[in-house]
């Protein structure tokens, strides 16, 4: 074994190697006679593909398996997957079974695997990062190198380029050199991937990192060079084509909310090129591929999504991508690359699931029009499959019973103890932009028998149409056992992931938590706790216009810079726990719900809150007054109220509260409506008003029904400002709650403008 | 894979469960389903252009193989079939909540109307054990009617409570078909004629039945189960978070057994096998499912499966063909085989990696540390125990049923889940204590609602204080029958005065068995030979109840509540084994009751009879006002129009307050009703075998032949429709041309459009 800094590269770290690189095209035309029909042009041909589950290993993380390149004369690729018991598995697949390679002995989780090899040959060498060690290993299982990196932390992502070597740790970059440490920077939020623009095209070392905080970071050496904002937390990079593009500056991003974009990345500047909105609110990408599955010479765009979604893109002649092909796996796509795996001639796409499922979409037909005999070896081969498997599942059975019965056993020993391991629970809980709910998602390796839901501050659980679960609510004591709400969830077999959806106020702030039990023996629970902060509605964005009618909230006190950070970690979402580096900070935020803005900006000693919502201020002042004497530090609050504000928040919630209140009206009359047109047998006769109210009757139902409660939000926040708006001016008026409630019953803008300005 | 063999867009909202497919002219089968503004259409896309408009039935202008039936009233059953074997052909039944209409679509005229005073939830057509002719059976307010082609009622029966669904079924092999009723008190009940053979207990309102085969059948609750039955055995059922809608017995993958298909409330159909439950088919619509049905709708000499969504889309399956080899679904089998295989080793592996790891951790250390805690390491003879006791309550809490479950030693229960049917609101209670608040013990107050045997199940979180990983114990424990009462002194002067008497020829021992079982005893009390006697004190509303043994076997249960002593006779029954059971029964109060209800009923028919006329008066009244305003706006008299229209509009104002009225008056005397036929139910239960049939049966012709209160409300015409709220409509619809108000009193009197005339809505005019 090779220890400390062995080269990257190995001993044949100029390898040219023997294999060839197979061109893309290459198997599928070899394909074309025998698997398509003739008949179908290639391009307009409807896509087919049939899915193959190949082997399951142990639950893996994003970007941990890749395809080798094809060698010798066979085109046929083999699959290389590391997991989170750290096992790294090489299988080839021979009719129809995996066949393996190699599969390395247990360690610590891999986080990523790379394959790299000198420029300008097959990358073909296996790169690991387990723990803060980078491990390589040859094409045949031999481990060639083991870097242990200075890093104190684990190793979050990883890029290797040739001799490059491109390590991301939590907030820290590093970039070694054969092994050699070379340069060093500290992001100002969490990294989520890292990528090098491609050597050979660009000539000069380019990385860039996805950051939690919505931007990507252009790096030169151990500096900044700037910084590219994007549309949503990246959790995931790509080089477009596969080699980023003719320039070699094409990137593709994809987000944690499921948006997609490609952007150039120049030497000093970027341009977005296009970008996919999440419409059908999909979940968060995780991988990215390139690959030409149809057979028309252009590479398509694979997508991996981490609610089971893979999508296929191609692009039209604009080259805009457009959504081709999707296919619902039943848990998140860790990994997704094209190639050719389970038979000579047929490509197909790789994908591997949380779970460690290997699952390939191949192009070849399950039913082919081959002559009766190689259908028979066809069942054949699955009937050795299945027997075999079942053998397995035999031995097993007895050996389990064994040491069932050993555990049994063991609860008669006062001595003994009974610890079973962690299982490992893969959850998200991230805000909806779009109507301002949070999701839970969770997801385990096998599936879940319950999950418990507590929570100590009043939030809504809302319907999700893919969770087939039975919810059912239990009675809550909100005395003395601070319970706001109590929901069981009992999944129905092999759900192995589980979408909630949480409304939450304004405010009210408290912790979420999720017991989870999956079926499995001797059962256990895991816990798992989200912290609804009191400005739960926000959400970090790169600007805010400055030319509203602000208030200002100001701190000065005796405090750290780490503690009036730590107060804002606890008050809003998406701010890095870590402080930042420097000694003072900026961060804008937006509320989702009313699109009212945030601007803090604090140092040691002093802090400032900007928001045109008297609202958010009022909230901002109660906690942080509360955490201050908590921990006994004598804070002065002061505030400069801006009295215009109010009525510009007015203004902001008018639109919204005028098209919830139409759509609510018309709703309504839909029915009466229908009744009316069936009833005459045409609609002739209804005045154009009530016959558009007939014509996008579907569209106004699912427009009311995608924003449940709407209207009651809205209200309950333009209450809150109403109260928040007097509690400045020292008077108390919550008695005239009803009659503001009163006037929004019947809205008129100018009303309830004049209602603000005259009570008092 | 399976795909529709033809998909239809109706353009016509279909009620929920109003789906019927039939044969109205012997040979071209037709869709019928209800709609809104209470009309039912009929699809008859083999027999176009042949009917006119005349009375009931018009063409649809939008469509031409749609006709539109008006019934003016909310349809709340319908179904289609042979009711007169003579004619050849089918007819199509109508039930809402009044009456009943069996029409001969192709004649377009009606076979009979017949008012139903208890309303129509439900109809089942077929025939019944003995009785030979065809029976429309219609399930009411806790009625069971059944008519025959002329509308003669020849089946008459009550159970015990509100009939939501009907089917007819061979239950006993007998050859002859039984009746199986579900009801909102969720019990599946099967009448052999008017005489109930079973009773089984479900969880919630049985919302759907269906035969299978045999002597299976399909059942649908409101909570989103379905599940198969053989006789009173539950075969299996599954729950889903969606509502069943409809449910349906069909052979999809032609093996020769009927497959259970249901239609949920998400638009998802499945079919499932009937022994297992498993799912062999599925598909997706964009609406909630309506009905399924099945018939020869293409006329090529095979029936499909018609699956309607409420959106009015229609899809038909033809069953798989014997190539597809019952595979129905996109993914090959073998492929899911693999799939569920290699899930199975992993899950296996995963089990054998828990106990391995387990061990290891044995090895390293023998005692537990707070380290280990976080980790959710506990004692390996941590033990959970339970104790069910009645808990007589205090101040601040109830009398309740308490659980009581605490650990073995120094660890701590995070949190109980108790998963039960029938006793929580949804299907689990929680128990989580604050973190201040925890310990090894916890209690959990139970307070079931109805006197069943429920099972808990009972899942409890054990770790430490700082853990983030529980084990999790799972452990099962009955709920006795009538745990919801309390051993008590017996006191003379609380005893109550309603009584039933019965003699049985057990052993004393065996009641006492009975007693232990049912009810939740002290330890310590100990039962004495015959005779003795045990009380009771409910811990709902104090009420006492007294069991008396007498060495002869002669048994006496004091209790005023009449349900209560029904059930302690049911289950005493069963537990005995005792078929037949005479008894003695006194229940002053209650007749009391009863009396006043039926006074009341009386005095809700004649204010009904005033209301009506009333009604009748006030709509002439309208019409003529209205060819007044006419009149004037057609003279140019803006003034006086205007004059007229507010004059009407008041009038309407009024229509619209009597009409609530009436409403009111309505459920009242719907209610009322109600209590009738539970009464008459009530008697029944507390006889067991041919003495229960012969009470039920004198009840029916005490009421049927003298008594004037139900000759009454058989007559009893109420002609609204009390399931359309009237907040529920806008307050004004503009019409531009007043066509529909006009044409509204030109052609329609009251008494042909009767309940909803009053709700039209009129013009009103701005000032101009």
């Amino acid at each position: 074994m090779v220890t400390g800094n062995g080269c990257l590269l190995g001993k044949a770290g100029c390898c040219a190697g023997p294999g060839r690189v197979r061109s893309p095209g290459w198997g599928r035309e070899a394909s074309a006679a025998t698997a398509r029909s003739p008949a179908t042009a290639p391009g307009a041909m409807e896509l087919r593909l049939a899915r193959v589950d190949y082997l399951q290993v142990g639950v893996t993380s994003q970007k941990t398996m890749r395809l080798l390149p094809a060698s010798g004369r066979r085109a046929i690729q083999k699959v290389v997957i590391g997991d989170l018991d750290g096992v790294i598995t090489c299988f080839g697949i021979k009719k129809g079974e995996a066949v393996p390679v190699f599969k390395t002995l247990p360690g610590q989780r891999i986080t990523r695997l790379e394959l790299g090899g000198a420029l300008n040959t097959p990358q073909e060498k296996i790169f690991v990062a387990t723990g803060s060690e980078v491990r390589g290993f040859t094409k045949r299982g031999k481990q060639f190198l083991s870097f242990e990196t200075n890093l104190t932390e684990n190793i979050k992502a990883m890029h290797i380029s040739g001799a490059d070597l491109f390590l991301c740790a939590s907030y820290i970059y590093n970039h070694y050199c054969d092994c050699k440490d070379q340069h060093y920077y500290l992001s100002g939020d969490k990294i989520n991937d890292v990528l090098c623009l491609p050597v050979e095209k660009l000539s000069c070392i380019v990385p860039i990192l996805a950051c939690q905080d919505r931007v990507l970071r252009v790096l030169q050496g151990s500096d900044l060079l700037y910084e590219v904002e994007v549309p949503g937390p990246p959790t995931v990079l790509a080089l477009n084509n596969g080699n980023g593009g003719d320039s070699g500056e094409d990137l593709l991003f994809g987000t944690s909310d499921g948006k997609l974009g490609l952007i150039q990345v120049s030497s000093s500047s970027s341009v977005h090129k296009w970008e996919i909105r999440n419409e059908k609110k999909r979940g968060g990408i995780l991988c990215i591929d390139n690959f030409d599955i149809l057979g028309d010479g252009v590479k398509e765009l694979l997508i991996g999504r981490d609610d089971g979604m893979l999508e296929i893109y191609n692009f039209d002649s604009t080259n805009e991508p457009v959504l081709r092909y999707d296919h619902a796996l039943s848990e998140s796509i860790t990994s997704i690359q094209g190639g050719c795996v389970g038979k000579d001639g047929y490509d197909e796409i790789l994908a591997s699931t949380y779970s460690g499922w290997v699952t390939g979409l191949t192009t070849e037909p399950v039913h082919r029009e081959g002559g009766a005999g190689e259908e028979l070896k066809i069942s054949q081969e699955m009937q050795n499959k299945i027997s075999g498997l079942r053998n397995e599942l035999e031995h097993l059975q007895i050996k389990v019973l064994q040491e069932r019965e050993k555990y049994q056993q063991s609860s008669h020993s006062s001595t003994a103890i009974s610890a079973v391991p962690t299982f490992s629970v893969n959850d998200k809980f991230t805000l909806n932009k779009d109507d301002a709910s949070y999701s839970l998602i969770l997801e385990v390796q096998t599936a879940i028998d319950n999950v418990l839901v507590q929570s100590d501050v009043p939030i809504d659980l809302l319907d999700v149409d893919k969770n087939s679960a039975v919810v059912s609510f239990s009675g809550c004591d909100s005395e003395p056992n601070s319970n706001f709400l109590l929901a069981t969830y009992r999944c129905q077999a092999n759900t192995t992931r589980l979408e909630l959806k949480i409304r939450s106020i304004e405010g009210q702030y408290g912790t979420l938590q999720a017991y989870v039990t999956p079926r499995i023996q001797p059962k256990t629970c895991q816990l798992r706790q989200y912290q609804i902060k009191p400005l739960s509605l926000h959400q970090r964005t790169h600007c805010i216009d400055h030319d509203r009618p602000m208030n200002t909230l100001m701190l000065k006190g005796q405090f750290s810079f780490a503690e009036i950070h730590s107060w804002v970690v606890f008050c809003l979402p998406e701010v890095p726990e870590k402080p930042p580096a420097g000694d003072s900070v900026t961060f804008y935020f937006q509320n989702t719900f009313l699109d009212t803005q945030l601007e803090s900006t604090y140092r040691k000693g002093e802090g400032f809150f900007k928001s045109d919502n008297i609202s958010t201020i009022s909230i901002l002042k109660d906690v942080l007054s509360k955490e201050a004497t908590k921990r006994k530090i004598n804070l002065n609050i002061s505030y400069d109220i801006n009295e215009g504000s109010v009525n510009h928040t007015l203004k902001l919630i008018h639109p919204k509260l005028e098209y919830q209140l139409l759509l609510a009206k018309k709703v309504q009359l839909i029915d009466a409506l229908k009744e009316l047109q069936v009833h005459e047998g045409n609609m002739d006769f209804l005045i154009p008003e009530y016959r558009s109210i007939l014509e996008e009757a579907d569209h106004l139902l699912e427009e009311y029904k995608k924003q449940p409660a709407h209207l009651e939000r809205l209200y309950g926040m333009i209450t809150d400002l109403f109260i928040d708006k007097f509690k400045f001016k020292g008077t108390n008026v919550k008695t005239k709650v009803p009659l503001l409630l009163e006037i929004l019953d019947s809205y008129d803008q100018n009303a309830l403008i004049a209602f603000f300005d005259a009570a008092s | 894979m399976l795909v529709p063999v033809f998909t239809l867009k109706l353009n016509h909202r279909i009620l929920p469960r109003m789906v019927a497919l039939g044969k109205y002219d012997g040979t071209h089968p037709g869709l019928a389903a209800a709609t809104q503004a209470g009309k039912v259409f009929i699809h008859n896309p083999h027999a176009r252009g042949q009917h006119v408009s005349a009375n009931r039935m018009m063409q649809s202008s939008q469509d031409s193989d749609i006709s539109l039936l008006n019934i003016n009233q909310g349809v709340s059953c319908l179904t289609a079939g042979v009711l007169n074997p003579q004619l050849g052909y089918d007819c199509l039944l109508v039930g809402t909540q009044t009456n009943l209409l069996a029409y001969d679509v192709y004649n377009n005229s009606d076979l009979f109307y017949r008012e139903v005073t208890d309303g129509a939830n439900a109809i089942v057509l077929g025939t019944l054990g003995d009785i030979s002719s065809p029976l429309a059976i219609i399930g009411g307010n806790c009625a069971l009617q059944g008519f025959d082609h002329e509308g003669n009622d020849l089946f008459w029966t009550v159970t015990g409570d509100n009939v939501r669904s009907l089917a007819l079924c061979d239950f006993d092999g007998d050859g002859k078909k039984e009746l199986l009723v579900g009801s909102e008190d969720f019990d599946i009940r099967v009448f052999k004629e008017d005489e109930i053979v079973a009773e089984m207990s479900e969880t919630e309102t049985i919302t759907a039945l269906s035969p299978m085969y045999g002597s299976r059948f399909g059942y649908a609750l409101s909570n989103g189960t379905v599940g198969v039955y053989d006789k009173a055995a539950r075969y299996w059922r599954i729950k889903s978070k969606n509502h069943a809608m409809s449910i349906h017995a069909f052979d999809l993958n032609s093996d020769g057994v009927c497959e259970l298909i249901t239609g949920w409330s998400n638009g998802k159909v499945d079919a499932r096998s009937d022994r297992t439950g498993e799912v062999i088919f599925k598909d997706n619509f964009a609406s909630s499912i309506a009905g399924l049905v099945e018939g020869d709708y293409r006329m090529d000499g095979n029936t499909q499966l018609i699956c309607c969504s409420i959106d009015g889309e229609v899809r038909g399956y033809l069953p798989g063909s014997q190539e597809l080899k019952g595979n129905l679904m996109d993914t090959s089998a073998e492929q899911d085989l693999i799939r569920e295989l290699s899930q199975k080793k992993q899950n296996l592996l995963l089990e054998l990696r828990n106990y391995e790891e387990n061990s290891k951790q044995v090895e390293l250390s023998g005692q537990v540390n707070e380290a280990d805690g976080q980790r959710g390491v506990i004692p390996a003879n941590t033990q959970l125990q339970t104790a069910l006791s009645v808990n007589l309550g205090s101040d601040n809490q109830a009398a309740h049923v308490e659980l009581c479950i605490c650990t073995s030693n120094d660890t701590i229960i995070r949190a109980v889940l108790i998963f039960a049917e029938g006793i929580f609101e949804g299907e689990s209670h929680v128990v989580h204590p604050s973190l201040q608040n925890l310990s090894g013990r916890i209690q959990v107050s139970l307070t079931p609602p109805k006197d069943v045997p429920v099972d808990l199940h009972i899942k409890t979180f054990v770790g430490y204080r700082s853990s983030t990983q529980f084990h999790v114990f799972e452990l099962t424990r009955q709920l006795p029958r009538f745990s919801m009462y309390a051993l008590s002194s017996p006191d003379l002067a609380a005893e109550p005065l309603s009584f039933v008497n019965f003699t049985i020829s057990e052993r004393v021992q065996r009641v006492v068995m009975w007693l232990n079982q049912s009810f939740l005893l002290p330890e310590d009390a100990e039962l004495q030979s015959a005779p003795f006697q045990v009380c009771f004190t409910s811990l709902r509303d104090a009420g006492q109840l007294c069991i008396k043994i007498k060495p002869s076997g002669e048994i006496s249960i004091s209790t005023d509540d009449i349900d209560l002593a029904g059930d302690i006779i049911q289950s005493m029954a069963s537990f005995l084994a005792i078929e037949d059971l005479h008894v003695e029964a006194d229940f002053p109060a209650y007749f009391e009751e009863l009396r006043k209800v039926l006074v009341k009923v009386d005095e809700y028919h004649t204010v009904h009879q005033k209301l009506t006329a009333d009604m009748a008066d006030h709509s002439n009244l309208i019409r003529s006002m209205l060819v007044r305003a006419e009149d004037s706006r057609l003279m140019g008299d803006m003034r006086n129009m205007k004059k007229r229209y507010m004059e009407l509009y008041d009038l309407n104002r009024d229509l619209l307050n009597e009409y609530k009225i009436r409403c009111t008056n309505h459920t009242e005397l719907l209610n009322n009703l109600k209590t009738v036929n539970q009464a008459i139910q009530r008697a029944g239960q507390l006889r067991v075998g041919k003495p229960k049939m012969q009470v039920i049966t004198a009840c029916r012709d005490a009421i049927r032949n003298n008594n004037a209160v139900f000759l009454q409300h058989c007559r009893f015409l109420c002609t609204n429709s009390p399931d359309l709220e009237l907040d529920q409509l806008p307050a004004c619809i503009w019409y531009e041309d007043r066509r529909f108000a006009t044409w509204f009193f030109c052609n329609c009197s009251p008494q042909s459009f009767p309940g909803h005339s009053f709700m039209c809505l009129f013009p009103v005019f701005e000032d101009t």
